[in-house]
């Protein structure tokens, strides 16, 4: 039983990352119907902003998570009107390659900025780094953290789509964009306010995930790739398929590497994935494929 | 014959051999009257600056102290330095141009080791004399390359220099976990030859990716199989999941790494949490660490011509490779060829650097020269130390 705790309790943390990392692929692509490559670089970028803040600069961990957010969603803006407005009515094929583009843009300019510092960056945990005792369970409080600040964050984007205007308004153009332009929402704004908060959840989850892995300027892909990857099983375009998503992800990961062989956590979840998708090629959340007209 | 004729041939000679000379000199590509020129590359740019700048650095202050003292033979040494960026097509490419467009004598370089490789076939085939600074790539030279010669460890050799240290530090239940990308196969292969000629079986073979960020499940199948040491053959980031994680859960095996993981007070910070690394051993191809004061003259030398340099262990690198080559330009003789060159290296029996943890060792069967893999750790808020030397055949 300690060993399928202990497993469970890596897995949602992991899961719960990923999540997140699906939570800003979907918002994105709900909206404008693009997958963002950039996502991972957006990640990874902003979790090097933070730690600028909060190492070399001082300022304490929760203002370096609020402006590194903010940074995101300017980020994330920026890529709208460098990449995908001017190619808006272009095919889609060419609007994925400009976000592979700002991609390698941002790869590049982080192993200028910060590449070569080290060849791994350390970012302080917040809370002890000594592991403790809850129940039978040695945990490092910094796991608990991550785990609770991810849940706060997807609330809070939950209520945000729910609740506010702006949210209900990115809701209606994912919808039907045409619809959408007809009773006066102006589509352009939404598509920038996506890509805007699409990229401030991965600032989001970069600044939580850091104290638990390292930084370096690679990182960002390897992250896209679950954090797409759940967002695929979740169905693309439901926001709670995301999260269910992501951690099932990482829930499957660590019960493989547990139970059968660590050679089985990489691979474990692709194959999961690609079941799900034969039997249902929209993906857990996703719309019904096919209806009668 | 008078005098006067005595002189006249003794000053044709001199013109003549002279002019031989010369003219011989000038068909040897970056070998004139006063100057030697060799070139370097590796990365200058990007996480893998380590391994290529920071040698360079080293290379360039033996190099200077060798000028500053009338050069060898009264030639000037000057470093030409490519960026090949850790990446093997620009490695090729930097060989190429180092060859082609700057026409080095002959190469002090290779950081990282895929691109090294991959400039194998490029170095081989224009003959070019080369010593290797950090590569660690078994292929770069085995099977033998004439003109390769390497006075980095290979991952052969520090394979079987992490068993044998496990064992001799009295581990019975020795584990491995290790990457299965192409450096960790280089690594992992060789690991379990090791294994196998001592006749004993690892207890558990786990795996972990370079990109992962938990270990949990990898430490409880290994505590569960009552390992006493693992072998980590894993870059430093997964290395400091796995070292995190084992404290979290518990398990404090003596941990032994490679090269790949060289500093262990970065190393340290990376795994952020107290007293991880406390079992944690790892090789250093170099048998100072950068405090030490048998190295306090490269210290200054690398402090006040990189303003803002520390002195570090990648440093040391270049410096033992230069030394090396500056060795071996002298026992070439004045009348420089590639041809000596290579001589002088496969000549070089037990020469003593400043830097390595014996001395090196060439042939013209085995251009593995350094084969004295360093043991180095670091004690919680105490510096780097070192262990020992384990000599590998």
């Amino acid at each position: 039983m300690t060993l399928l705790a202990y497993l469970l309790l890596s897995g949602l943390t992991t899961g719960a990352l990923y999540a997140l990392i699906a939570l800003g692929i979907v918002v994105v692509n709900k909206a404008t119907g693009v997958i963002n490559f950039a996502h991972g670089e957006l990640f990874m970028f902003s979790g090097f902003f933070a730690w600028m803040l909060h190492v070399q600069m001082g300022v304490p961990y929760l203002p370096a998570l609020l402006l590194a957010v903010a940074f995101g969603f300017m980020l994330g803006v920026l890529i709208d009107l460098t990449a995908f407005r001017p190619l808006k009515n272009s095919d889609v094929i060419s609007l994925v390659l400009a976000t592979i583009g700002i991609a390698f843009m941002l790869r590049g300019t982080a192993r200028v900025l910060w590449g070569g510092k080290s060849d791994y960056l350390p970012f302080p945990p917040i809370t002890s780094p000594e592991p403790v005792m809850i129940g039978e369970l040695m945990v490092i409080p910094q796991q608990l953290l991550v785990l609770a600040g991810a849940i706060v964050i997807m609330l809070v984007f939950a209520a945000f789509f729910r609740l506010t205007r702006a949210g209900k308004m990115m809701q209606a153009t994912a919808d039907n964009a045409k619809a959408s332009t007809l009773v006066g929402i102006r589509v352009d704004r939404i598509y920038m306010l996506s890509f805007g908060t699409g990229a401030a959840i991965a600032a989001a989850a970069a600044v939580l995930m850091a104290p638990l892995t390292l930084l370096y300027p690679d990182m960002g892909f390897s992250f896209f790739i679950k954090g797409f990857a759940a967002a695929v099983l979740g169905g693309l375009t439901s926001l709670p398929g995301a999260v269910v998503g992501g951690v099932a992800i990482g829930v499957i990961e660590a019960l493989a590497g547990g139970y059968l062989h660590s050679s089985f956590i990489e691979v474990s979840a692709f194959i999961v994935i690609m079941f799900v998708l034969i039997a249902r090629p929209t993906g857990l959340f996703g719309p019904s494929g096919l209806r009668r007209v | 014959m008078t005098l006067t004729q005595s002189l006249k041939a003794g000053l044709i000679s001199v013109l003549i051999a002279g002019t031989a000379t010369q003219v011989s000199q000038a068909q040897v590509p970056g070998v004139t009257a006063d100057t030697i020129k060799i070139g370097s590359f590796g990365a200058l740019t990007g996480p893998g600056y380590l391994y290529g700048k920071l040698p360079m650095n080293g290379i360039e202050v033996v190099f200077d102290e060798v000028n500053a003292t009338g050069g060898i033979n009264g030639r000037k040494l000057v470093l030409v330095r490519e960026d090949d960026r850790c990446d093997p097509a620009a490695a090729i490419g930097a060989v190429k141009k180092l060859i082609s467009e700057d026409k080095v004598f002959a190469i002090i370089g290779g950081g990282c080791s895929n691109a090294t490789f991959a400039a194998r076939a490029s170095l081989d085939e224009a003959k070019i004399p080369m010593i290797v600074m950090a590569s660690v790539h078994d292929g770069i030279t085995t099977p033998l390359s004439p003109t390769i010669f390497s006075v980095a460890l290979t991952s052969t050799l520090e394979s079987q220099a992490q068993l044998e240290y496990a064992i001799s530090q009295g581990a019975k239940r020795i584990a491995v976990i290790s990457m299965r990308d192409a450096w960790g196969r280089a690594r992992y292969q060789p690991l379990m030859e090791a294994f196998q000629k001592k006749g004993i079986k690892p207890v558990l073979d786990e795996e972990m990716s370079p990109d992962a960020n938990d270990a949990t499940a990898q430490v409880l199948r290994l505590k569960a199989a009552n390992a006493d040491a693992v072998l980590i053959v894993l870059y430093p980031k997964p290395a400091a999941i796995f070292l995190r994680d084992a404290q979290k859960l518990g398990f404090k095996p003596l941990a032994v790494g490679q090269t790949g993981i060289a500093d262990p007070a970065a190393f340290e910070d990376q795994v952020g949490s107290p007293g991880a690394t406390a079992q944690f051993r790892t090789i250093s191809m170099v048998r100072y660490t950068p405090e030490d004061p048998a190295v306090d003259k490269w210290r200054k030398a690398i402090e006040s011509k990189f303003s803002g340099d520390r002195l570090s262990v990648f440093n040391l690198f270049g410096i033992g490779a230069a030394q090396v080559m500056v060795e071996a330009l002298k026992r070439a003789g004045p009348d420089l060829t590639r041809e000596k060159l290579v001589a002088a290296l496969n000549g070089l029996t037990d020469f003593k650097t400043d830097v390595y943890g014996a001395g090196i060792t060439c042939t013209v069967t085995d251009h593995r020269c350094n084969k004295a893999p360093t043991w180095i750790a670091k004690e919680p808020g105490k510096p780097v130390r070192v262990l020992g030397v384990t000599k590998v055949e």
